[in-house]
């Protein structure tokens, strides 16, 4: 063989480099530029894995940061993936080196003895190792397993200093007290927002919208999360990491972003049937654009008369929908808010209320919005990432298709349980017509 | 007790006649005469056929059952998984539907979780504890088989849950208040509730039982630090079994109350708190990765010395390793829940624990690639399934450690990314440790080896499929994907991996195809192969000298133990000049597994009985309470039928020598229990059986 022609010399057990002293033709196992080469090709695949621009991978957590806290945790992760890289490579390496190296019949080899068949063959077993002489039977060196204890110990501790300093960080309220606050509410199977302007959450919120937070650039924004019925986890992967949403409990949380645009966000804590259909957007909008947007949302709307584009529809909503979504400014015919009562859709039961999703997104400017039904559909034709919303017309044209089958059949279109209450109903008595009417109302709240 | 051993006279009158120590059966003397016990309580007789399986008690048989048994559940957990892949194939498929596939991947966890991986880990305990520690049975037979059946049972009723109105949906963690009635209207979340308390029966029941049998039972010599890192491995998950399981029990006792009976444990309304879910299943459930982790662990211990032809590296620092695994398993259970809003104090203290937790386990990866070192390096089938096992599970404690940065973690919790690194730890570290343990001890437990070319592709199938499946979900975590969806949208830019990941899976599925036509094609080809013999890879413990397959009672002798890997040192004596040599055949040291007329527990009934009558009570709960009575009736009768069963079967032939009461040569426990004394009514009427047992050890023929 002529891998056994090169290797006439016995190798010792190495103990140290350069214990072998001459056999300079000796073949090294893996050369060291192949190494280094090894090692940049891997890291490079991994770099071109991971990354991605963050059209392709809209809620990818690592390569298109938008804020300063997710900034934060990638700076913290990097370092600490690579480390985690390198020592994997040294262990796998140690492996695949003592594979080669230590192979009883490599060794036989070196020592110049022919490997007397296969004693682990089940079909011809040779008598087992018969004058094989065994390896050195360490049993151990104290030295060596206090150092392998002691390194990694100290590795890990410095992971965890930094570790520690950066929990503390990314809990830092740099918002003032009066500064706008948002309670977010997650809910089988969409978010709710309840906007706080003067930061005070134990007040009635300013306004409401539903899927889609909008929030100023360059302002830290803190959140409120809890749940109306099982646990949610609000996360926008550019943004921030996620948090949990529990029934009872408000979480403190903080939102930045520091560049505008628009966010992905998935609920990441199983909510049941339709959890892989709960999305929402975090959008950031220049400080003057944010304020103009708010004031928009501030307005409620106004009733629309016979004769005005969208009444028919107006009335439709209020005979079919008003029982579970609010549009603030809409009231029936003496004047009463449509949507106040929570008993007019769940029988007065105010546990109940609570906790089985009876109510559904506010729809007061629903327009303003680029998506429905828990983000996931759209109201627009363009998904872009950059648009400015104050600007509809940027979001493409209006796509009525996905609304109208979502409105004349939701349960076809995600999974939920409407007839325990969860999820939109479907509503069979709704003709074409009248799906249409409702269409051309919903348009008129922008 | 001491004094008890030297009154033989105060033995109890129940004792089983006392044989004459030859093979004939004797003539009891009149005072000693044991009415004969009455229909259904006398024991079950025969050695051959299905009912001697049914009705054994036989710690090896057990082994044998809990292995094939988690070998179905992998079927069925492996199709769930399947499933799984197929339905994320390709965004927006609709194939399962959302309450299916909810359905599917709750099943899929609580399959492999507790009905595959723990399982095939007891199936190793019970084998081989008492062959490495040098006894004859474990402390309690019947409670062993009782064990067997139980987990059983729980598992057959769990499953059951797809015919009877849809599987568990809440998940494998079952975090309310999305498992509660409310949201998880069908029957699924009960079943889940009741059956895992059934199988928590089993892992409790067998806890004690080893136990026991490991402080009790060695062979003389054998002390605590001459244990296998096998048996101390399995020891340790028997204590966190022991701990963990009543925790888990009390969370799955409030859920079904608040479930059947309306009561408020998590009601949110009512005041609850449903973090409290969540901190008891934590509780248990991290401990529960160590209970997963540390078989394979052990079984990679046996495995890479025997290979590479060397004593363990480190002895005590593996060990010691393994018992600080155990404790501070207790203290990380937190990280499950960085994002559940439990405050910066804690998180940094459940983010530090966890971080140094891995520092033994480091200790013990180092410390097998030392044993590798300078070895004679062999890679049949279990050494290659080993070796594969330590470097997959490197990967996933590494990224363990990435995530218990917490920080990092609110990015990566509940994506693939976790999904990868519980499967690299799960899959790649302890199902791949314990297939090696499969190969390793196949000639052992069946007397034929698996064969090698078809092992071979086994592993390197499933290493590849493994790799393709949960390599690409570490990418998939990190671009975002969720856990638990049941679809995607082509936007998400998740189509590829999946795609990937789901090809891996049918390469998986194809590797343990191979696995399952080697276990059949080895079966056919035994015959006209070379029998293995006792001790088929010149390997350490004391389970290698005795034939193979294991004869009945384990040992014709008990062997009085003198170190560390003692039947290695049988075979081998070390030279003036540092080098071992064997110095002994094979042939000439093993034992024979001839001797007669040892006697080893009864069969019973009773076990089975006793088992079969908890998922009734399920049923009952659930359905109708008529069943609720069969149930308990099954339990009663069960009960009874346990205590007044006879002690023995008075026609067996045994040896037993009254002389030999208080002659006993051995120090510390050893010896098989036989567990049918316990009926008999004394505290330590076990002990004294047991020492009974002692003397017929000490008479059996020798050699």
């Amino acid at each position: 063989m002529a891998r056994s022609a090169r290797r006439t010399t016995p190798m010792p057990i190495p103990q140290l480099p350069n214990s072998d002293g001459g056999a300079p033709e000796r073949r090294r196992l893996v050369q060291p530029a192949k190494i280094k080469a090894l090692a940049a090709l891997s890291l490079g695949v991994l770099i071109l894995l991971l990354a991605g621009c963050a059209s392709e991978h809209p809620l990818d957590s690592l390569t298109a940061d938008a804020g300063p806290s997710s900034e934060r945790i990638t700076n913290l992760f990097w370092p600490i993936l690579i480390v985690a890289i390198i020592i994997l490579i040294l262990v796998e390496g140690a492996i695949i080196y003592m594979i080669r190296r230590f192979k009883a019949q490599r060794r036989a080899e070196d020592s110049g003895t022919a490997m007397a068949g296969d004693p682990y063959d089940p079909d011809n077993p040779t008598e087992l190792l018969v004058g094989e002489p065994l390896p050195p039977q360490t049993h151990g060196n104290l030295r060596l397993e206090i150092a392998w204890t002691i390194i990694p110990t100290i590795i890990l501790a410095v992971i965890a200093g930094f570790t520690l300093v950066a929990i503390f960080d990314l809990e830092e309220v740099t918002a003032s007290e009066d500064s706008l606050r948002v309670t977010v509410v997650g809910q089988q199977w969409w978010w709710e927002f309840q906007y706080h302007t003067d930061g005070n959450t134990d007040s009635p919120p300013d306004f409401v919208t539903a899927g889609e937070l909008v929030i100023p650039v360059g302002q830290q924004v803190p959140l409120e999360i809890t749940s109306r019925d099982v646990i949610h986890s609000y996360w926008i992967p550019q943004l921030i990491g996620k948090k949990d949403g529990v029934p009872g409990r408000y979480h403190d949380w903080l939102i930045e972003a520091s560049r505008p645009g628009r966010y992905l966000g998935a609920c990441t804590e199983f909510c049941g049937l339709a959890h892989g259909y709960m999305r929402m957007y975090t959008i950031a909008l220049p400080a003057t654009d944010w304020n103009d947007w708010a004031a928009n949302q501030r307005q409620p709307v106004t009733p629309l008369n016979p004769g005005e584009v969208g009444y028919e529809g107006q009335e439709l909503f209020l005979a079919n929908c008003a029982r579970c979504h609010s549009i603030s400014g809409l009231t029936d015919t003496n004047g009463d808010d449509q949507t106040d009562d929570p008993s007019i859709y769940s029988g007065g039961d105010p546990v109940h209320d609570q906790l089985v999703a009876g109510a559904a997104p506010d729809l007061t400017h629903m327009m303003s919005r680029a998506t429905f039904a828990g983000a996931t559909y759209n109201l627009y034709e363009d998904r872009g990432e950059d648009v400015d919303y104050q600007d509809l017309a940027q979001l493409g044209e209006f796509n009525a298709a996905e609304l109208e089958n979502w409105i004349s059949n939701a349960p076809g279109n995600k999974p939920g349980d409407w007839e325990a209450g969860r999820g939109m109903p479907p509503f069979p008595n709704l003709t074409n017509a009248d799906v249409d009417a409702l269409v051309e109302y919903l348009r008129t709240l922008t | 007790m001491t004094q008890l051993k030297e009154q033989p006279t105060e033995l109890p009158a129940e004792l089983p006649a006392q044989a004459a120590p030859v093979t004939t059966i004797p003539a009891l003397p009149a005072s000693k005469v044991v009415p004969a016990p009455l229909g259904v309580f006398t024991r079950p007789q025969g050695k051959h056929g299905w009912k001697s399986w049914l009705f054994t008690v036989d710690h090896k048989r057990i082994g044998i059952m809990y292995g094939a048994a988690a070998m179905v559940f992998l079927v069925v957990g492996g199709v769930e998984a399947l499933l799984i892949r197929l339905q994320l194939a390709q965004p927006g498929s609709e194939l399962l539907g959302a309450s299916t596939y909810n359905q599917i991947f709750t099943m899929h966890g609580v399959t492999m979780v507790f009905l595959v991986v723990m399982p095939l880990a007891a199936a190793f305990a019970n084998y081989l504890i008492p062959l490495q520690i040098g006894a004859r049975d474990v402390a309690f037979p019947r409670l062993n088989a009782f064990s067997l059946w139980c987990f059983l049972a729980g598992g057959i009723f769990l499953n059951t849950s797809w015919f009877l109105g849809g599987a568990p949906d809440g998940g494998w963690f079952g975090y309310l208040p999305n498992a509660g009635v409310t949201f998880s209207p069908s029957h699924g979340m009960d079943f889940y509730a009741i059956g895992l308390q059934i199988t928590g029966v089993a892992s409790l029941v067998s806890a004690i039982n080893l136990i026991v049998t490991v402080i009790n039972m060695r062979a003389p010599g054998m002390t605590l630090f001459r244990m296998p890192v096998l048996t101390w491995m399995l020891t340790i998950v028997q204590f966190l079994l022991l701990f963990a399981i009543p925790v888990i029990t009390v969370a799955l006792f409030f859920m079904m109350f608040d479930r059947l009976f309306d009561a408020n444990f998590f009601n949110v309304a009512a005041g609850a708190d449903p973090l409290l879910w969540q901190h008891l299943f934590w509780i248990f459930g991290h401990p529960e990765v160590y209970i997963l982790i540390l078989p394979a662990f052990g079984i990679i211990s046996e495995v890479i010395p025997t290979f590479s032809r060397k004593p363990i590296f480190g002895y005590s620092f593996m060990v010691f390793s393994g018992i600080l695994i155990g404790f501070m398993g207790w203290g990380v259970w937190a990280h499950h829940m960085f994002t559940s809003g439990l405050g910066p104090i804690s998180v940094t203290a459940f983010s530090l624990s966890t971080m140094f937790i891995a520092v033994p386990t480091g200790v013990k990866i180092l410390n097998w690639l030392a044993t590798m070192w300078g070895g004679n390096l062999r890679f049949p089938t279990p050494m290659l399934f080993a070796v594969g096992a330590v470097g997959m599970f490197t990967i996933g404690g590494l990224s363990g450690v990435t995530h218990a940065v917490a920080p990092a973690d609110t990015q990566q919790h509940d994506t693939y990314y976790i999904v990868a690194h519980f499967h690299y730890v799960i899959f790649g570290g302890a199902l791949l440790g314990l297939l090696a343990g499969v190969y390793f001890w196949w000639p052992k437990v069946f007397g034929h080896r698996l064969g090698e070319r078809l092992g071979k592709a086994n592993f390197w199938t499933v290493l590849i499929g493994f790799n393709l499946t949960f390599g690409p979900m570490h990418i998939l975590g990190l671009q975002g994907m969720s856990r638990r969806i049941p679809t995607y949208t082509p936007e998400d830019g998740f189509t590829f991996w999946n795609l990937i990941a789901t090809l891996g899976a049918f390469v998986i599925a194809v590797g343990m195809l191979l696995l399952f036509i080697n276990i059949f094609a080895s079966r056919r080809a035994a015959s006209r192969r070379p029998a293995p013999g006792p001790d088929p890879w010149d390997a350490r413990s004391l389970e290698w000298m005795v034939a193979s397959p294991v004869p009945e009672h384990n040992f014709d002798e008990i062997p009085i133990v003198q170190s560390q890997d003692e039947w290695w040192h049988r075979k081998y004596e070390t030279q003036p000049d540092g080098n071992s040599v064997k110095t002994a055949a094979v042939a000439e040291l093993a034992q024979k597994g001839d001797a007669k007329g040892v006697h080893l527990p009864s069969p019973s009934y009773w076990p089975l009985v006793l088992a079969l009558g908890l998922p009734f009570i399920g049923y009952g709960l659930i359905f109708n309470l008529w069943f609720l009575v069969l149930g308990v009736g099954l339990v009663l009768v069960a009960i009874y039928g346990w205590i007044l069963e006879p002690p023995d079967d008075p026609e067996a032939v045994h040896e037993h020598h009254d002389d030999d009461h208080g002659n006993n040569g051995h120090g510390d426990g050893g010896g098989a229990g036989d567990d049918s004394h316990e009926t008999n009514g004394q505290g330590d009427s076990e002990h004294i059986s047991m020492n009974g047992e002692y003397a017929a050890l000490n008479g059996a023929p020798q050699g």
